[in-house]
């Protein structure tokens, strides 16, 4: 039931955006008809769009999400409940999760459908060369890790406002701080969704996907010890 | 099985600098009617929140139904039903959305007590909640909690933004469902005439301390304003006089028992008893919170705490 009710906190919200990624590149097409840029850019524009979208739908999927379950009005509420808060955490961030997963299939899907009409190979930039899958996945990595960052900090700080600035500032933050310790000490941070040193892409990608569920239980500790 | 729905032994609860909570014990017997009262601040919703299991006590122990706060938080939740003071709800909701939701957290659910106090109360079931009105909201805190089968009802200041008619509605579906169900209703309030139409039980907090709990009619029958007229007479409080007044030749005192026996005492003592007369727990309140300051201000922590006088 607890599943229901936040599909049914955020449902407008997720519809909104599904419509936004299903149509965002079907118009960029339209727009472009004529001028050669899609069969030229098309590919590789989509997989910069593609990480892009899914960035800002976790932005707001998880401000959203979270501030209707842990927000000061109603977490008295919710946490009367017999049910433990680790539970309503994880529940919430499920729900979260899926409309975000759902958003990124028919964004990639819609994209890839845009793409064949003008290309026998949509995923193949004839300046760019193809795009690899692993680019898409690193796209998708990122979306889960900006939305359990911002799913986290907003249930912590119990304000939308303040999660979603927090977030913000730390997905876009990060990679200007890395320059600059780079630069200054010569240190390579690692930026979420980049290869993390010697490791594979697949453990690289494992270990970000890794991280963004510690946001999650850090929250979850904080939320269980927390008064309200 | 305790004989007691809470029991709270020197429960304090510190802010920061603030002592919102002060060493409490309550005594809240199973199936009875009680009204926590107290001024705005005086550490009524700090109590309920650790008896929920909402915020953490600094110190002290507490049980309710039998379970310590601590140990048993879920089962105590899924054996209590909760009105915040905070009467807010996920704003999108329906009243019978709410009820859905709801449902699935207590075995004890009553499906036909949604209905009937959907009726009785004139709830607007597919309304959004945020749409309703402040008593309609209200009412649909109640009806989520009277129909939760609940054995203990805790609900922090319900008459909140009601109107009189809705704040007498509300009283008597309290007063019957305890009837009915034998349930254990406790409420905090600062609205004293309200509390004074339904409850069997009255703690009065003041500062985070218990000023006094008791039997709402052994406060009612022990209680007793006396003026008498006289020269040199007592002037001192003490655990049976809990306040004097003196204006010339005039004294008024604040009696807590045998109002009757000492009106006779003074009277021996060659004063003119003019008036002895029962009080309000408007007016013991009164008196209690004025004692409390006066003691409080020049020695915290001296104030004598009136122990029932009965139970």
């Amino acid at each position: 039931m607890y599943l229901w009710k936040c599909w049914r906190d955020t449902r407008s919200f997720f519809l909104v955006f599904l419509i936004g990624a299903a149509i965002v590149m079907p118009v960029a097409a339209l727009v472009c008809k004529g001028t050669g840029l899609v069969e030229e850019f098309g590919a590789n524009a989509f997989q910069s769009t593609f990480g892009l979208i899914l960035v800002a739908v976790a932005l707001g999927l998880a401000a959203i999400g979270a501030i209707h379950e842990f927000g000061d009005k109603t977490a008295h509420f919710l946490f009367t409940k017999p049910r433990s808060r680790a539970y309503f955490v994880w529940v919430s961030w499920s729900v979260g999760l899926g409309e975000l997963l759902a958003i990124a299939a028919v964004n990639f899907l819609a994209g890839w459908l845009t793409l064949l009409r003008f290309s026998k190979n949509p995923l193949h930039s004839p300046v760019f060369g193809p795009v690899t899958s692993q680019q898409l996945v690193e796209g998708l990595i990122m979306a889960i890790y900006t939305y359990s960052l911002a799913y986290s900090l907003t249930a912590i700080l119990r304000s939308g406002l303040k999660g979603l600035g927090a977030a913000m500032g730390i997905v876009f933050g990060l990679p200007f701080l890395a320059i600059a310790v780079r630069w200054r000490w010569h240190i390579n941070l690692p930026i979420p969704t980049s290869p993390i040193g010697n490791l594979s892409l697949v453990a690289s990608d494992l270990t970000w996907t890794f991280v963004a569920l510690l946001f999650v239980f850090i929250a979850q500790i904080v939320i269980e010890r927390g008064e309200v | 099985m305790s004989e007691l729905a809470i029991s709270v032994n020197r429960l304090t609860k510190v802010y920061g600098d603030v002592l919102a909570v002060n060493r409490l014990d309550l005594s809240v017997p199973r199936g009875s009617i009680y009204g926590f009262l107290g001024r705005n601040g005086a550490g009524k919703t700090s109590t309920i929140k650790m008896l929920l299991g909402l915020t953490r006590p600094t110190s002290g122990s507490a049980h309710v139904l039998g379970m310590d706060i601590l140990a048993s938080r879920m089962p105590i939740l899924r054996r209590t039903a909760f009105v915040s003071e905070k009467k807010t709800l996920p704003p999108s909701l329906t009243p019978s959305e709410l009820v859905r939701f709801s449902r699935g957290f207590y075995p004890t659910w009553l499906d036909q007590a949604v209905e009937k106090y959907a009726r009785l109360l004139e709830i607007p079931m597919n309304q959004r909640f945020e749409r309703l009105s402040n008593g309609n909201q209200t009412k649909v805190f109640l009806l989520l909690a009277l129909a939760q089968g609940a054995e203990l009802l805790i609900l922090d200041e319900p008459t909140t933004a009601l109107d009189p008619v809705s704040v007498d509605q509300l009283l008597r579906v309290l007063a019957a469902d305890a009837a009915d169900r034998g349930t254990t209703v406790f409420f905090s309030s600062h609205q004293l005439e309200e509390v004074e139409q339904i409850a069997e039980y009255v703690g009065m907090v003041e500062g985070g301390r218990l000023l006094m709990e008791s039997r709402l009619d052994d406060v009612k029958n022990d209680f007793r304003v006396i003026t008498a007229a006289g020269s040199n007479l007592p002037r001192e409080t003490n655990s049976q006089v809990l306040s004097v007044e003196v204006k010339d030749n005039f004294y008024r005192y604040v009696i807590t028992k045998d109002g009757e026996g000492y009106a006779g005492d003074l009277a021996q003592n060659g004063a003119t008893v003019t008036h002895v007369a029962p009080l309000s727990l408007r007016e013991i309140f009164l008196e209690l919170v004025r004692k409390e300051k006066l003691c409080t201000s020049g020695n915290a922590g001296e104030t004598p705490v009136l122990s029932s006088s009965s139970s």
